[in-house]
């Protein structure tokens, strides 16, 4: 299924649209507000991408710097080449530790390995502890959003759901007392989890230390109370230096969600007393994605979500109608990466406005893969046959003026002869259904010109 | 582990290693972060504390915090902290059950972060380090002095990052239901800096 | 000074009077503009949809074509964009290189190669810009609200300098009117909710004639006002500085 088919399906609810689209909206707003107010925005975003640009050019030499400083912290520090081996090594050490009780905060590395159905696959009980996170996990959805995961849900919903899940009082839609409700239901998890998982925002080479970032404190709160603390990291989180930090900080809440800086930004860097800490890094397609030239700026992304909240396809799509684990326009250049053929429609989902780019605040040139993958997939094939070979017609057909200009006017002729219906048949003509053709006029400009030849 | 487990991760590993020294570009230089200067004041930083959801209140040192903890959080009968005698005990062996009853953590913050309300809280002023998040309300105390401008700073000062440490800006906080903002979430319900 | 007029495909076949306001707007401004009539097309329909190998005739075409110009002037950001942007697939030839340096907005090449940074003339109506993605981030023709506050731009500076004329402030100064190209048919439903999603906000706040740089955007949003027979008039930018009267 293509997005443009799930898309329409979402768009078709025209009142749910306006409300997704206003309220992502809003948090772009609240992004421009933050982003004004520090004058040296624009200079961060160009160190931020330098800085990691850097990173990717010494990326072997940085994760075994970072990998020997955090077994030197007494981390232990294991390796994933995919979602497999990292599902396997997370449960390895839960079975370890004789656990079943699991929380994990925040981290779109374990939902990209689809880690929850592996663990409880084996009888692990695995609790998200995110709020938006646990309501989607309770519904049994996928994320619709980076860092705004439930954002496809009215409150509505989540009263329905806490009702059914934790019995709430039917009817009550109050975030507050759902919040509350919440807070209860995973204070209980908390206290009883003896593993919790978190991902990692940034990891740092000359420290081996790793960087969490919430606003809830369910990561800090989960893995201080846990006895073991499993850090799921994909490689590309690493920043070379401790000061490195400064620059991504600033960025990372004002371009998510307009914040100064997220509530906890938690520093790990040594297991506690008496405590295991792992530390997981994950390649997945990502070694691969560096090989690319023209991608491989991607790896650049902090996962700030800022991207969909400009996207004018996604605040009207919805995450789920791009069926990959990272939506909007992010996810439409990394997923071609994983499965080209699965997520051939991606690519095709923007209009290339640019605005991604502009907002991005690790400046990657997100339009511009949009544009570059679009190539890529029409040499392997992976467009409709059918627009392909219009295309080439329109292509030879472009090349040639004599053939333009009889084209031209036949295409202007036959609409300005053929029934209004026929021209305006929504089965036919994708562009009627909701917009009236251009009135064709008598002359082209060319014949205009020829014609009157002066102005 | 088995063997053949070893091995495997072993091996990836080495692969991976290998593929980023393989497909990594030509080096690019890494720059250097300047100091971009900004507004210190603690007006500043308390403007942006009431902004994020928290509150500064001045004290005066070295005179004791009782009495301002007792009007401040009045209900509050289980407080934590090494700034206050009659406490209850809390150190790193702290059995889970017995975190999860304080109602108040009074702790030592060593840096405010004017341009975003953060404090620097490393582990050795956290007597447990899941005290600042599972305590109900937490109270940081702060010297005004150690106010900077940005993270830049506030990164330039710390020694070090220790084995675990926060910048903890505001109570705990979510708006995962329709955007509408609640605060506490799961970690702390309030935030109050003692000033001084 | 050889100036080129390059007209898009699409304005050249249902758009003729954006054309003929062009050249005529031009040549009060001192400049007969040459149409040359083995034009076609800049590829761009191609290009975006993947198809850029096919496209590399008509780029070379285009080439052929307007190589002997010193300025190539089209009434459209985005075919100027992609010239200068992604004809980097073609050898870098000297002629490539003088094309694609040499090809110009109509508006940048009145305000920045012609100086004129206002126009004589009237237009007492409330005017809707629309700024098109390619012109204003692609060529930077105006501030982008995703790096700063401030409304300005070369075409709302032109339009503004007219006499009665009142600009609309949007709610949503500067989002992308769901045109893009093929995507207006491959994503119908999405592209159709944002041409309506950005009417309505010209609606709401007054605009009676909505106006922009690129007719494509224009062409997408005349579609929905004429389907919803709203009372708002579309015209290019380039007629109403050429003095165009409204209906």
């Amino acid at each position: 299924m293509t997005h443009a088919l799930r898309a329409s399906t979402f768009v078709a609810d025209a009142e749910r649209t306006s409300w997704h689209d206003e309220t992502l909206w809003f948090v772009r707003q609240k992004r421009d507000k933050a982003v004004y107010a520090v004058p040296e925005f624009q200079e961060l975003r160009e160190l931020a991408s330098q800085i990691k640009e850097h990173t990717l050019s010494r990326l072997d030499e940085y994760l075994m710097q970072f990998e020997a400083k955090a077994q030197r912290n007494g981390v232990q520090v294991h390796w994933a080449a995919n979602a497999q081996e990292h599902n396997d090594i997370v449960l390895d050490i839960i079975r370890r530790h004789g656990a079943t009780r699991v929380v994990k905060s925040k981290s779109m590395l374990t939902e990209e390995c689809h880690l929850n159905p592996h663990l409880t696959g084996h009888g692990i009980e695995v609790i998200d502890t995110d709020l938006g996170e646990r309501i989607i996990q309770l519904r049994e959805e996928a994320p619709s959003h980076l860092v705004l995961p439930a954002i496809h849900l009215k409150k509505e919903d989540v009263s329905d759901t806490f009702h059914l899940h934790l019995g709430t009082e039917k009817g009550n839609h109050d975030p507050q007392q759902l919040t509350e409700a919440a807070r209860q239901h995973l204070r209980a998890k908390f206290l009883a989890a003896e593993v919790a998982i978190s991902g990692v925002n940034f990891a740092v080479a000359e420290t081996g230390g790793v960087v969490i970032c919430t606003n809830e404190g369910n990561a800090d709160l989960g893995v201080n109370l846990a006895r073991v603390h499993i850090a799921c990291m994909g490689l590309e989180k690493l920043v070379p230096r401790l000061t490195d930090l400064g620059v991504f900080t600033r960025l990372l809440a004002r371009s998510a969600t307009g914040q100064p800086v997220t509530t906890y930004t938690s520093h790990y860097t040594k297991p506690a007393a008496g405590k295991e800490l792992h530390l997981v890094i994950v390649d997945n397609g990502r070694t691969q994605q560096l090989g690319r030239p023209d991608f491989r700026a991607s790896l650049k992304c902090i996962r700030c979500g800022a991207c969909m909240n400009t996207c004018p396809v996604y605040r009207r799509s919805g995450g789920h109608s791009y069926d990959f684990t990272v939506p909007g326009p992010i996810g439409a250049i990394l997923s071609p990466n994983i499965d080209l053929k699965k997520h051939s429609s991606l690519p095709f989902a923007s209009t290339l406005c640019g605005s991604c780019t502009d907002v991005c605040p690790v400046k990657i040139d997100i339009h511009t893969q949009l544009y570059k993958w679009r190539q890529v997939l029409a040499e392997a094939g992976e467009i409709p046959a059918a627009k392909k070979w219009s295309l080439q017609f329109m292509g030879r057909l472009l090349a040639s003026p004599t053939a333009f200009g009889i084209g031209g006017r036949v295409a202007r002729t036959g609409l300005r002869l053929l029934p209004y219906r026929l021209t305006h048949s929504k089965t036919f003509n994708a562009w009627a259904v909701a917009r009236e053709l251009p009135e064709p006029p008598k002359q082209s400009f060319r014949e205009w010109y020829r014609e009157t030849g002066k102005v | 582990m088995t063997h053949q487990h070893i091995n495997k991760v072993t091996s990836s590993r080495e692969n991976i290693l290998a593929a980023a020294q393989a497909n990594k570009p030509a080096e690019t230089p890494l720059p250097t972060v300047p100091d971009f200067g900004g507004d210190a004041s603690v007006e500043r930083f308390t403007q942006v504390l009431a902004g994020i959801g928290g509150r500064a209140v001045w004290v005066q040192r070295p005179q004791p915090l009782e009495p301002v903890l007792a009007q401040l959080f009045p209900e509050a009968r289980r407080i934590a902290s090494p700034l206050l005698a009659g406490a209850v005990d809390i150190n790193a062996q702290t059995p889970t059950a017995l975190l999860a009853e304080i109602d108040l953590a009074v702790l030592e913050g060593e840096i405010g972060v004017a341009e975003n309300g953060a404090i620097w809280l490393p582990e050795a002023n956290m007597l447990h380090r899941a005290l600042p998040t599972v305590t109900q309300h937490l109270v940081l105390v702060l010297d005004h002095r150690c106010i900077v401008a940005t993270m830049h700073q506030a990164y330039a000062r710390l020694p070090g990052t220790g084995g675990y440490g926060a910048f903890v800006a505001g109570p705990s906080k979510t708006a995962d239901i329709e955007q509408s903002l609640v605060i506490g979430a799961h970690g702390a319900r309030s935030l109050v800096v003692l000033l001084y | 000074m050889r100036v080129a007029l390059f007209i898009p495909c699409y304005v050249d076949q249902f758009y003729p009077q954006v054309g003929i306001a062009s050249l005529q707007l031009l040549q009060k401004l001192g400049v007969t503009a040459h149409f040359p009539a083995q034009q076609t097309c800049c590829g761009q329909p191609l290009a975006n949809s993947g198809c850029e190998r096919d496209a590399l005739p008509i780029y070379r075409h285009f080439v052929a074509t307007f190589q002997c110009y010193d300025y190539i002037v089209a009434p459209s950001g985005s075919c100027v964009y992609h010239v200068r942007k992604h004809f980097d697939k073609l050898e870098q030839t000297p002629e490539v290189q003088k094309v694609r340096a040499a090809t110009y907005d109509l508006i940048d090449f009145i305000t920045q190669v012609l100086g004129v940074t206002e126009l004589p003339g009237a237009f007492p109506h409330k005017v809707g810009l629309h700024l098109s993605c390619h012109g204003q981030r692609g060529l930077h023709q105006a501030n982008e609200s995703e790096l700063t506050p401030v409304r300005d731009g070369q075409l709302r500076r032109l339009l503004s300098s007219l006499d009665g004329i009142e600009l609309t402030e949007l709610d949503r100064n500067d989002e992308c009117c769901g045109f893009g190209g093929t995507f207006c048919v491959s994503e119908e439903a999405i592209s159709a909710r944002m041409g309506q999603d950005r009417v309505q906000d010209h609606l709401r706040n007054g605009t009676t004639v909505l106006t922009g740089g690129d007719m494509s955007c224009l062409m997408h949003l005349q579609g929905i006002v004429r389907r919803r027979q709203l009372p708002m008039q579309v015209l290019h930018a380039v007629e109403i500085l050429n003095g165009e009267m409204v209906k």
